[in-house]
């Protein structure tokens, strides 16, 4: 526990002595003539980008040679055991979206996610029925480098973890606080059963894979430079969850001209 | 007496913007179905099906505009035939992007739920729900009217814009080719024919 107190103390000191660069960097402007667009980030703050690629590449051999197929083959299970199982995970993360909820002033949410956490868990049998969802408690994530993110911190440099994948300061911050406080993760580990936390990542990770093989592929295949494509879908994707946008009207995002030639 | 004026003016002002919504949804239904007909037509050889698909999504994308904003800063300084040659590249690529990505989703089913109308910029976002076994995805096409017809200007999934992807995907391989557009055509020229060979197997 001391230990992964250091590291967090460590990334903290990294992540704001870098935030302030990073900040600048971010938010390089579109200013061209040629197109009509809204403003955008065109690049994102990659000091690390030769490190980054490299892990990049590890990552993307390891999903070809084990998460792919791994996934591809859960796919196969029939369909009530994928979501029983996938209810399950999301289940154990409902106390500390609550959590982060309500340390983002959302009230609301964060009750909602208490009430979802405890009709799942009784009703729903140990969360393997999401019972909730017909109770109109919606599933919502939030975490820690979204609180962090509302509290106004900044991105820092983006950086790839190892197995990991994606990440940024902030978020890998996020997520050691993450690690450091799920109930279910110290609970595990209290009672000697500290194999169950790689098992659920790794089942999480499983999951969460099973349900973009389409689209991970269709990236993959079709991309003239998949690292950055990864890289931008990854800040796409947070920012949107960042500012919760369930309305792309007020998404900003380019307005393509329409030609004819 | 003053609640029926403002629920009637809003009733008068609400009415083109909900035809507009559900004339490019109905629109939308036509092509998303001729896409998903030619991957569901199991008689037609790999490659007429691309060509089939080629051709709806040639038709119906703003594909010379996204190339446009995609290619960015190199825009510029190319010359025209480079930036036809490079128009023409991309079209072919945004069709392998799409293709391979409604392949996908060719044996789900799929509904055009929201749609709403952004009245500042003339879009029209059309949400899909696409179901699978175990829950669903949701797409989101921006439409935009252009002399009495529509054209897809941009598709988000899961919140992530191809068009802003592709843009940053760009720009990443134009910095190491100094911007310059036409040794670009180079690369899309090989990842074109990559894309291709890997849809057709």
């Amino acid at each position: 526990m001391d230990r992964l107190k250091q590291i967090l103390g460590f990334l903290v000191i990294i992540f704001v002595s870098f935030n302030l660069y990073a900040g600048a960097a971010d938010d390089v402007k579109t200013s061209s003539d040629d197109f009509e667009t809204s403003i955008f980030e065109d690049e994102i703050y990659d000091p690390l980008e030769g490190i980054n690629r490299a892990v990049f590449g590890f990552n993307n051999v390891a999903d070809k040679l084990i998460l792919e197929p791994t996934a591809k083959g859960y796919k196969k299970l029939p369909a009530p055991i994928q979501s029983g199982v996938g209810n399950f995970l999301s289940n154990l993360k409902l106390p500390l979206v609550a959590l982060n909820q309500l340390l983002q002033g959302q009230g609301k949410n964060a009750a909602e996610s208490t009430g979802r956490f405890l009709v799942n868990s009784t009703v729903g049998i140990f969360g393997l029925i999401d019972i909730a969802d017909d109770f109109g408690l919606e599933q919502k994530e939030e975490d820690f480098g979204q609180t962090l993110a509302t509290w106004g911190i900044g991105d820092g440099f983006y950086i790839v973890l190892p197995l990991f994948g994606p990440s940024n300061l902030r978020d890998t911050t996020g997520m050691v606080m993450t690690m450091m406080t799920d109930p279910v993760n110290l609970y595990a580990s209290r009672e000697g059963d500290s194999w169950a936390i790689p098992l659920r990542t790794a089942a999480n990770a499983v999951d969460q894979r099973s349900q973009i093989i389409d689209e991970v592929n269709a990236l993959r295949d079709n991309s003239v430079d998949y690292y950055a494509a990864v890289r931008s879908s990854y800040y796409q994707n947070r920012k949107a969850a960042i500012t919760n946008t369930d309305d792309d009207v007020l998404t900003p995002l380019p307005l393509i001209s329409i030609e004819f030639e | 007496m003053q609640f029926f004026r403002i629920l009637i003016i809003i009733f008068i002002f609400s009415i083109p913007l909900n035809v507009f919504a559900d004339e490019a949804k109905n629109w939308l239904k036509t092509e998303i179905d001729k896409i998903l007909y030619a991957y569901q037509n199991n008689d037609l050889p790999s490659e007429n099906r691309f060509l089939m698909i080629e051709q709806t999504i040639n038709n119906n994308f703003a594909g010379s505009g996204i190339a446009k904003f995609v290619a960015g800063k190199s825009w510029n300084g190319a010359s025209k035939d480079t930036k036809l040659e490079y128009i023409k590249l991309f079209k072919r690529h945004l069709a392998l992007n799409i293709a391979s990505m409604m392949q996908g989703y060719s044996n789900q089913n799929y509904e055009l739920t929201n749609t709403n109308y952004d009245e500042k910029n003339k879009v029209s976002l059309i949400d899909m729900d696409i179901y699978s076994d175990t829950g669903s995805i949701q797409v989101t096409w921006r439409v935009k009217k252009s002399k009495d017809r529509y054209f897809v200007i941009d598709l988000l999934v899961a919140d992530i814009s191809l068009v802003v992807t592709k843009r940053s995907e760009f720009n990443s391989m134009l910095k190491t080719v100094d911007y310059n557009l036409e040794k670009f055509n180079e690369k899309l020229i090989a990842q074109n024919d990559l894309s291709y060979s890997k849809l057709l197997n």
